[in-house]
Formats: structure tokens, C-alpha cells, sequence
């Protein structure tokens, strides 16, 4: 079991920090969860910056906005038991380059993808060999990237995408048990981080594309309050959601998504979305307003995406017109 | 201007030039014409003793409990710090007679040696060691540069920059052992008589006593300290090593004691009551490479350098001919053209510098006199290196 070509801990392995707060009451009536100031069709900002690292054909940095909670948590730390957390992630593209000469002839683009969550991305310890979900989000995201990319121009090439996830959205509120939900919901806010990332670093590394695609995620949650009241809680459709901000959420989709040509190049929709009739317009099914919300969520993810894309254009054009 | 006139036919743009004959290009760079009147310059514009410019930002990722970036130019190294507890039952080594013996040193230290505790500290230090309460792990695979395949195993580069960290975190026992435990004042129930009966027959109970009211350890802290190297433009080592210390310079421990009743060591989550660890020194790395006129140099023959030869190169060097540079943190094309690599880490106490680690490997281009030389820029190095760290 042990890796040899790591520097393992203890052998008998180590146990992460239990906090006296959460032993007192499974209720946890000591913090409160954090909650969403956003409206519901509000994204968070996202910083996205192209060409922070040289030695790779192209290469993107993206980052979420803390939300309102964790920003006061880091303003005026109290406690130690961060209240949520925002995503980090760095994506580098290598290529195109020769395939090996081992590798069957491909007439197209040869894409790999990889993404790998840092040991310390997430509120467990991550292990340093990629795991099934980290696979999972590798092959998301190149069925995401394939439709994406304009793969005759470079026959027998290969390309490689790699992303690394410095900081990993919750799958849910700490506080809550850890059995409170089914699914984990933030490897869908990943997902969509490492789209738009990906497509900004391949832009950056100036491989053809159709459209630069965005990617979004929308949710229908169902909030305390609402059930509180009495009446049966009323599902609500909101977009770029926290997963750490909501009791539960009952279905989530991400979407890749390329505007220009008004397609969809991947789709993930979780959860069960048939018993949310989203109120008034009955019309409009639930995995409808899903995709719908999602594909919102991405058009606002596009705007800062095609700012980063100039923003490496102008520094390539900078950088060409100095050399010659 | 002169960059928009068409180029004459049959030249090379410099960044092509710079592929094609690398040697001659940073060769041409570090001794031009004198006729030209140009400093001698690297091919990256800095003098041979000049470091990157540093920058470091620490406590920026949530799930940490000490987080630093340090950017070394093009080198981006990030570098997390996890606690996790590892209670002592779970050590199968570790026995009822070792708890105790370390509750009865330790009450020695406070009592005799508490004005050298920085010198020589507690003889228990090699508990880390022993126990592998540090963890540093560097990972290369994350696609900071085009060799490394991500998901592969970790290559042997970055086998070798986590051991050397390691290596170095042990040598320089820059963590306290102190800061990692946690102790359990195993309560005494009317100990106050039996104290005084254990004051005259003290010599014999010794160990008993260490039982009955001394402190007990119940865990250690284990600090997990990964390394990514989100971008590689040579010399990651030395971008790794201030990650970490950066990093451990950051960290928070939370207060933690143990609980009797639940028979599990517990933490605050209080802010107020964390302690962050106090380190020893402030080792600071400094690496360099020595760049060879002759190309040929890295293949002759290893052969002890005999003094005629050194006294060509001494009096080419009186005539201004330079045959060899010392460039301090080398960039990725340099590495590569090198043969001769030096690592000095260095820490000053009451304004002395200590040589912590020196390794020089691949030549013989640098004697003695020289490493003494690269000792001062190391030192000066220090002095950079710390007015950054402090400022994050």
C-alpha cells in the first residue's frame, strides 16, 4: 500500500482534527451556515488571468470570489473551521506537439486531459494518486473540450490539458452530518471552473477553436425558511450556487456551453429535478429550467472569458511585434 | 524605428538563435566584444550574482492550516500545511515506559535548562524523525513544464526535491518537537500529601511518578506539507524550500488536549487560542550553476584540474577573458547548459552566517575560494529573502 516514491507519514496513518464544537450538539447551534447574499440569477466574480505560466504553450489561472461569509472569515478570523471556500485552479496546455511513435496514426488532435486535486484542495485530505472522481472530471472535461476544437488542423498531434485544483468548492456545509446528502454537488462548480479555464488556456495557447465555451451551473435548492413557515417548500431555480449556502439541493447541472454558435457541448445533470415544479409556469419542465439556468450561468462566465482571451491576444500581438 | 524594417534575409530573430546554438547565444551575452562597450550580461538581462525578483504571499488557500505562494521569477511554488493528529495508542512502538520517560526529561528541561532550550533544545527532538511527524511531499506532475506527464508517477527529479527538503527539514530542526505534542495532565486525586511523601523518595519512584501526576503525551501533530509546482522555470528548490518555510511560518496549530471522557484528542476552533510554531533559524536556500566557455567542458575526461591549466584560466581571467561564470539562480535554459550546480543554504544568528547545507556536484570548476565568495551572495540572498518573508 505504501508508495515507495513518496515520503509517507506514519505508517499507522493519521486522523484529522476533531473540533470540540462539532462534538457538543449534532445540531452545531454554535455556527451558523453561510449564507447566499447573491440573487438567485447573481454569479460570483471570477478572476481570470492567461499566461501566468511561460513554459507551457498556454495556461490559465481562474478563481471564484470568496462568498460574503468566507470573505469575513478572512477579514476577522475567529474560527478555524473555514465556513466555505472558493475555487482555485490552474490550467496549463502543452501542444500541440508530435505524438509518440509508438501511438496509432490519429488524423485529428489527440486530447488528454488530466485534472488532479492538490493533497490540500479540499476539507479532506486528498491522496496523491488520482482517484475515481478525479477521472470522472478528467473525461467531463474533455468531451467538454472535444466538440470545442477544431481537431483536423493538427493531425497526429497531441495535446494535453492539465489542470490542478488548488482550493475545491464544499460539497455541502461542514456542519451538516456527513450523510445529509447523496451527491457531491461541488465537483460540478469544479467542473465548470475547469471549462472555462481550459478554454481560456487553449485560446491562450492560440489552437483553432469554434467558439470559446463557457462553463455554468445552475441548481434547484430548497431552503429552510420556506419549510419552516409551513407551506411546502417551494424549490428555487438559482444559479452558481454554493453548495456550503444551501440545505439541500435537490438537482444541479453544469453545462459547456459556446454562445456564438448556440450549442451545448456537455451536459451533467444530477439529481432528482421531476418533483420540483418550479411554481407558476408549469410549463417549463425542471430539467428544462435547468439547462436554461445553467446556460445563463455560462454566457456570464463567457463575458470575463473573452476579457481574458483579449487580454493574452494583446499581449501576444506585444510580444510579436517586439521580437521581429 | 528599426523593428519594422524587413529583416535581411538568412538571419535569425534572437529567440530562434537562442534555440538552435543555446551555448553560443548565452555565451555571446556574458562576454560580448569589447569593441560593443556592453556589460557582460546573461541572456536574461540579470548580472551573474543577481537572484530573480521574489515575491511570496502566504495563508491564501482555506483548507490549510499555513499556506504560502512564492513566486521566483517564472518559478510558482505552492505549498500547503495540513495538521492531522496521530494519537500515540496508534504508534505500535510506543509504550507506557516512553511516555513516561519523556514526562520525566521534559520536567528536568523546564526546571535546569530553560535559558539554552533554543541550543540544544530536548533530547527528544529525533521524535520527528522517528515518528514522521513531517511529510513533505513536492509534486512536479501538475504541468509546470512540458516533460512531466501529469498522472504519472513522480519523476526522479521530484523524488530527489522532496527528499532534499526533507533531508533538510530534519538537518536544520527548524520545527520544535515541543510544538508537536500534545500533552494530558493525567489529573491526581489528593496529590497534594503524596506529593510531599514523593519528594524524600524521590530517587526510587522516579518512573513511578512520572505515571502517577507527570504530564502524559496523548498524540502528535503531523504536518502534511505539499509542494506544487504550479510553474517551473529552473531552480525549483530553492522556490520549494521558501514555499515551505513560508508555509510553516503561516501555520496555525489549534489548541488541542485530550479528552477523558471521550477518550479522543480534541481541538478549539477558537482563533484567539492557536499557536503558530516557533521556528528555529530561517534557513534561506540559495542555488547557482557555473556556465563554462567550452562547450566540450562537461565531456572531457574527470580529471584532478592540474595547475598549468589552472594557470591559463587564472591569467585568461587577469587579461579580462572570462572562461567561466557563477550565475546565481539559474533560469531553465541556463540549467541546461550547465553541468556544475552549488546549493548553499545559510541562516544568520546575532548577524553571523551559518553555513546550514552546502552541495556542489557535477564539476570542479569551483574551489574553495570561490564557494567562500558565493557564501557572501547566499548571505545577502538571506537578507532579501527574510525581508520578503516578513512582509507577507
Amino acid at each position: 500500500m505504501t508508495d515507495r516514491r513518496r515520503i509517507n507519514g506514519p505508517p499507522s496513518g493519521t486522523r484529522p482534527a476533531v473540533f470540540a464544537s462539532s462534538l457538543k450538539s449534532a445540531s452545531g447551534a454554535a455556527t451558523e451556515r453561510p449564507r447566499r447574499h447573491r440573487q438567485p440569477n447573481e454569479l460570483r466574480k471570477i478572476f481570470l488571468k492567461t499566461g501566468l505560466i511561460p513554459s507551457a504553450s498556454g495556461s490559465a489561472y481562474l478563481e471564484y470570489e470568496p462568498s460574503a461569509s468566507l470573505a469575513a472569515a478572512r477579514s476577522s478570523p475567529q474560527s478555524l473551521i473555514p465556513p466555505s471556500s472558493a475555487l482555485k485552479l490552474a490550467c496549463t496546455v502543452h501542444g500541440p506537439k508530435p505524438l509518440p511513435r509508438s501511438a496509432t496514426f490519429s488524423p485529428n488532435l489527440v486530447l488528454t486531459t488530466h485534472v488532479k486535486y492538490a493533497p490540500f484542495a479540499a476539507r479532506q485530505r486528498k491522496g496523491h494518486i488520482r482517484d475515481a472522481s478525479e477521472r470522472d472530471l478528467g473525461v467531463h472535461l474533455e468531451t467538454a473540450l472535444r466538440g470545442v476544437i477544431v481537431a483536423e488542423r493538427w493531425p497526429k498531434s497531441g495535446l494535453d490539458i492539465t489542470i490542478t485544483i488548488l482550493e475545491a468548492e464544499d460539497d455541502r456545509w461542514w456542519g451538516d452530518a456527513p450523510d445529509s446528502h447523496d451527491a457531491p454537488w461541488g465537483m460540478m462548480n469544479v467542473l465548470a471552473g475547469c471549462i472555462t479555464a481550459a478554454s481560456a488556456a487553449i485560446a491562450d495557447a492560440r489552437i483553432d477553436c469554434l467558439d470559446l465555451v463557457a462553463g455554468g451551473v445552475a441548481a434547484i435548492v430548497s431552503d429552510d425558511e420556506a419549510a419552516e413557515e409551513g407551506n411546502s417548500s417551494t424549490p428555487k431555480l438559482m444559479l452558481d450556487t454554493d453548495p456550503a449556502e444551501h440545505k439541500s439541493i435537490l438537482s444541479a447541472c453544469v453545462v459547456a456551453y459556446m454562445p456564438a454558435r448556440d450549442e451545448i457541448t456537455e451536459i451533467w445533470l444530477k439529481g432528482d429535478h421531476s418533483k420540483a415544479s418550479l411554481g407558476v409556469d408549469d410549463s417549463s419542465l425542471g430539467h428544462e429550467a435547468l439547462i436554461d439556468g445553467a446556460v445563463n450561468a455560462a454566457r456570464g462566465a463567457h463575458t470575463v472569458l473573452v476579457e481574458a482571451v483579449r487580454e493574452s491576444a494583446e499581449r501576444y500581438a506585444g510580444l510579436s511585434t517586439s521580437d521581429s | 524605428m528599426a523593428s519594422s524594417a524587413p529583416p535581411p534575409a538568412l538571419t535569425l530573430p534572437p529567440s530562434q538563435f537562442a534555440r538552435l546554438q543555446p551555448h553560443a547565444y548565452l555565451l555571446a551575452h556574458l562576454s560580448p566584444p569589447a569593441s560593443s562597450n556592453q556589460p557582460s550580461l546573461r541572456a536574461n538581462g540579470r548580472q551573474p550574482a543577481q537572484f530573480r525578483p521574489t515575491s511570496a504571499n502566504t495563508g491564501s488557500l482555506t483548507h490549510t492550516n499555513g499556506s504560502a505562494v512564492v513566486r521566483v521569477g517564472d518559478t510558482t511554488a505552492v505549498c500547503g500545511v495540513r495538521a492531522e493528529l496521530l494519537p500515540t495508542s496508534d504508534i505500535a512502538s510506543w509504550s507506557v515506559s516512553h511516555a513516561s520517560s519523556d514526562a520525566r526529561k521534559r520536567q528536568q528541561n523546564t526546571t535546569t535548562t530553560t535559558k539554552n532550550d533554543d541550543t540544544d533544545a530536548d533530547a527528544e527532538e529525533s521524535q520527528i524523525q522517528d515518528l514522521h511527524l513531517l511529510v513533505p511531499n513536492l509534486s512536479l506532475s501538475t504541468g509546470c513544464a512540458p516533460g512531466f506527464v501529469p498522472g504519472a508517477p513522480p519523476s526522479a527529479l521530484a523524488q530527489s526535491l522532496s527528499h532534499q527538503i526533507l533531508g533538510l527539514l530534519h538537518s536544520t530542526r527548524l520545527v520544535r518537537a515541543e510544538d508537536l505534542r500534545v500533552w494530558y495532565q493525567v489529573p491526581t486525586f489528593g496529590g497534594d500529601e503524596e506529593m510531599e511523601v514523593d519528594a524524600d523518595a524521590e530517587e526510587e519512584e522516579e518512573g513511578q511518578k512520572g505515571q502517577n501526576d507527570g504530564k502524559e503525551i496523548k498524540a502528535f501533530w503531523v504536518l502534511y506539507i505539499d509542494v506544487m509546482i504550479v510553474s517551473l522555470a529552473g531552480n525549483a528548490f530553492d522556490a520549494a524550500w521558501a514555499a515551505v518555510l513560508a508555509a510553516l511560518r503561516d501555520t496555525r496549530l489549534p489548541r488541542a488536549w485530550w479528552d477523558a471522557d471521550n477518550e479522543m484528542v480534541v481541538c478549539s476552533e477558537a482563533v484567539a487560542e492557536a499557536t503558530r510554531l516557533s521556528l528555529r533559524g530561517l534557513p534561506v536556500a540559495s542555488s547557482f550553476c557555473v556556465f563554462e566557455a567550452d562547450a566540450a567542458a562537461g565531456w572531457r575526461a574527470v580529471i584532478v584540474p592540474d595547475a598549468e591549466e589552472e594557470k591559463m584560466i587564472e591569467e585568461d581571467q587577469r587579461r579580462g577573458m572570462q572562461r567561466r561564470w557563477v550565475l546565481a539562480d539559474p533560469d531553465g535554459y541556463e540549467e541546461g547548459l550547465s553541468q556544475e550546480r552549488i546549493c548553499l543554504v545559510v541562516d544568520k544568528e546575532m548577524g553571523k552566517t551559518v553555513i546550514v547545507k552546502m552541495e556542489k556536484n557535477g564539476g570542479w570548476a569551483v574551489d574553495g575560494r570561490e564557494l567562500k565568495q558565493l557564501v557572501d551572495i547566499a548571505a545577502e540572498r538571506w537578507e532579501s529573502v527574510k525581508q520578503i518573508l516578513e512582509q507577507c
